[in-house]
């Protein structure tokens, strides 16, 4: 079992790929729920076994999950959900053009407008098309069901990236993105209003296109500046929204729980992902070790040599695990999770998942 | 001048690094001179490899075997260099904090960069490059699709112009076996082999490339072995054993080679690379003999 602070309405399981963390998330939220809480579980890319127990498709929708356990009448809830990217851009920004007709009814955005955003093609990739914004629409998915307060506790399985950076970067990166100077430059382009358009800006903006045009063409920066005349009203509710994605992963009311293995270059960016997590002022209180061989604990001798390697290697690295502990250990509470083969991952096993996490002493 | 470009992917955390390692080893034996690199922001390759530095100039590290790291931004850097040719209006270019924000607006941009860099060689455009063969430790196979397909969406959507042309050659090399090989790296487990079955059927037709499988960090048991497990772990590894039979079947199943790669019990790097790639030079050997 493992423990939460008592204040925590949101956890965001982070670490490298393929160490297990969305059954984590899943197993934390039966675990929870059974505790009498309501839990929602946000996740990316579940298995399909799992996607089976939690009764979910990747549409975007809440799903509630029977847990369906012998016990007390005071149980919670389980609610589930698979974020769907496109889905989340798109509510996105048409929050953004509702908030902006209400600051603004005159010049309010028209259904007609909100339309052709959507078919532009600038607008068609950034929401997921080519270079994905994943970390940016968990980031939106997680903030809008937090925000409902509709949960005592709402827990997000991070997308698979590179480096967790780029999911905490992400409300930074679009911040950029919508920021004034940059939304300027652009909204006069396509008026061919070239005399308004050298006299607001400085020789080094000007330079700063050429470039672009010659890097990109100009049918790109047609578009481009099409899509930042679409977005000008909603500045300010955007940027409210992107500061707000921001305060919630910084709030005393989130944690951060790092799932890593028992791999040792694993365990050593798990240690650097540690330190600069905590630096950059995140709440990280947690580190899991997952998927550590139950088997370590039966005492057997064979004859087999491959076996009797197997057997060393995984009780070497429990060893190297063991010096990395005193460096976890001075800030962060350290749990193991055994990787018990399960065949399923209904909620019973997902709940005996969430009991035989151990700390680690 | 570099002839091959081998482009390494799969599922997160499956060992894309290692193999890659691995692959530039195997290669390296053949007489070749390889170039080993990463595309990431923050290296992976220099901690796991144990290297003094890591630049986008390649630098030694073993017999034959040069790493670097090309970050997105790097290669874009070059690029434009390239195509700008003026120092100071590159400068003025890069250095404007906005301009970071306008190329991440710009979709298709770093992917573009990067895959320009990898094909340079052949479409004889940028800095000369030393080494005969690329290998690339790419992106994980959700993102590998949006690389690939990025060149050719450019140029659907610029039909004119010098990134128009270049995006064209690009995708071309891209489609071209003789240049291009792409290796799939995946664990005998659920997820990652459907995304691997997945991803070769969708590169076999969209781009008439023929991957190469690599099935990794296999517990690999005879059946003597298993007839030696003491009832009180038979639990534990006769499945296992089970489903490594059974993921390689359907990984074979798409006819494409499968490379069968054992867990090696050592906790050091450098002796994991060199046994795996005796292993793989013994099967490579056998899939010609065959």
């Amino acid at each position: 079992m493992i423990n939460k602070l008592p204040q925590t309405k949101t956890i965001i399981c982070i670490g490298t790929g393929g160490v297990g963390k969305t059954t984590l998330a899943a197993s934390m939220a039966v675990g929870w729920a059974q505790q009498g809480l309501k839990v929602l579980v946000l996740t990316i890319d579940p298995s399909q076994r799992l996607a089976q127990t939690l009764g979910i498709r990747a549409d975007g929708e809440l799903h509630r999950v029977q847990l369906d356990l012998p016990t007390p009448s005071n149980q919670g809830e389980l609610w589930s959900c698979v974020i769907n990217h496109k889905k989340a851009f798109e509510t996105f920004i048409k929050t953004a053009a509702q908030k902006s007709k209400h600051a603004n009814t005159t010049t309010g955005t028209s259904e007609a407008e909100l339309e052709k955003l959507l078919n532009n093609r600038l607008y068609q990739q950034l929401s997921g098309k080519l270079s994905g914004s994943q970390e940016f629409t968990s980031l939106i998915t997680l903030y809008q069901h937090v925000s409902s307060e509709k949960f005592d506790l709402v827990i997000l399985d991070t997308p698979p990236s590179q480096h967790t950076w780029n999911f905490l970067k992400a409300p930074e990166k679009i911040a950029l993105l919508f920021n004034e100077g940059v939304t300027q430059w652009f909204r006069d382009i396509s008026s061919h209003q070239v005399g308004f358009l050298q006299k607001v800006m400085n020789i080094g903006a000007t330079q700063v296109l050429k470039i672009l045009e010659t890097l990109t063409g100009s049918e790109f920066m047609k578009e481009l500046s099409a899509f930042f005349k679409a977005i000008q009203n909603w500045q300010s509710p955007l940027e409210t929204y992107v500061m707000n994605c921001h305060r919630l992963l910084v709030s005393p009311q989130t944690e951060f729980i790092l799932v890593t293995t028992l791999d040792p270059s694993r365990l050593n960016e798990a240690y650097k992902l540690s330190r600069e997590i905590k630096t950059q002022g995140y709440q990280l209180t947690t580190v899991v070790i997952n998927r550590v061989p139950n088997w370590l604990a039966v005492k057997f001798s064979t004859d087999s040599q491959r076996l009797n390697e197997l057997t060393s290697y995984y009780r070497d690295l429990e060893k190297n695990l063991q010096k990395r502990l005193t460096q976890f250990k001075t800030q962060l509470k350290v749990y193991k999770c055994f990787d018990l083969r399960q065949n399923s991952e209904d909620v019973r096993s997902l709940q005996k998942n969430f009991d035989q996490l151990q700390l680690v002493e | 001048m570099v002839k091959k470009a081998h482009l390494v992917t799969g599922k997160g955390g499956v060992g894309k690094s290692l193999i890659s390692g691995v692959l530039a080893h195997y290669l390296s034996l053949q007489n070749q001179q390889i170039i080993l690199t990463e595309l990431t922001e923050q290296s992976f390759f220099k901690d796991f490899l144990n290297l003094p530095e890591i630049n986008y100039k390649p630098s030694p590290w073993l017999p034959h075997i040069s790493v670097c790291q090309w970050s997105p931004e790097d290669c874009l850097k070059e690029y434009a260099l390239h195509l700008i040719k003026i120092e100071s209006l590159y400068k003025l270019f890069f250095e404007n904090p906005l301009s970071k924000s306008l190329i991440q607006v710009a979709p298709g941009l770093y992917e573009l960069a990067i895959l320009g860099k990898i094909t340079s060689s052949p479409r004889h455009h940028g800095p000369k490059m030393i080494g005969d063969q690329l290998v690339i430790d790419s992106y994980s196979t959700g993102h590998f699709l949006s690389l690939l397909r990025a060149p050719h969406a450019m140029a659907e959507a610029i039909k004119f112009g010098p990134m128009g042309e270049q995006s064209r050659g690009i995708d071309k090399w891209l489609r071209n076996p003789d240049f291009t090989e792409v290796h799939l790296v995946t664990l005998a487990e659920e997820l990652p082999v459907t995304e691997t079955i997945e991803l070769a059927l969708q590169l076999q037709s969209e781009f008439g490339i023929q991957s190469k499988i690599y099935l990794n960090k296999l517990l690999q048991l005879t059946p003597a072995d298993l007839e030696k497990i003491p009832p009180a772990a038979s639990d534990i590894f006769y499945p296992v054993a089970e489903q490594e039979k059974l993921f390689a079947h359907q990984l074979q199943k798409t006819g494409l080679p499968v490379f069968q790669l054992p867990l090696v019990t050592s906790t050091e790097v450098l002796p994991i690379i060199r046994s795996l790639s005796t292993a793989l030079t013994q099967q490579k050997q056998h899939e010609i003999r065959a």
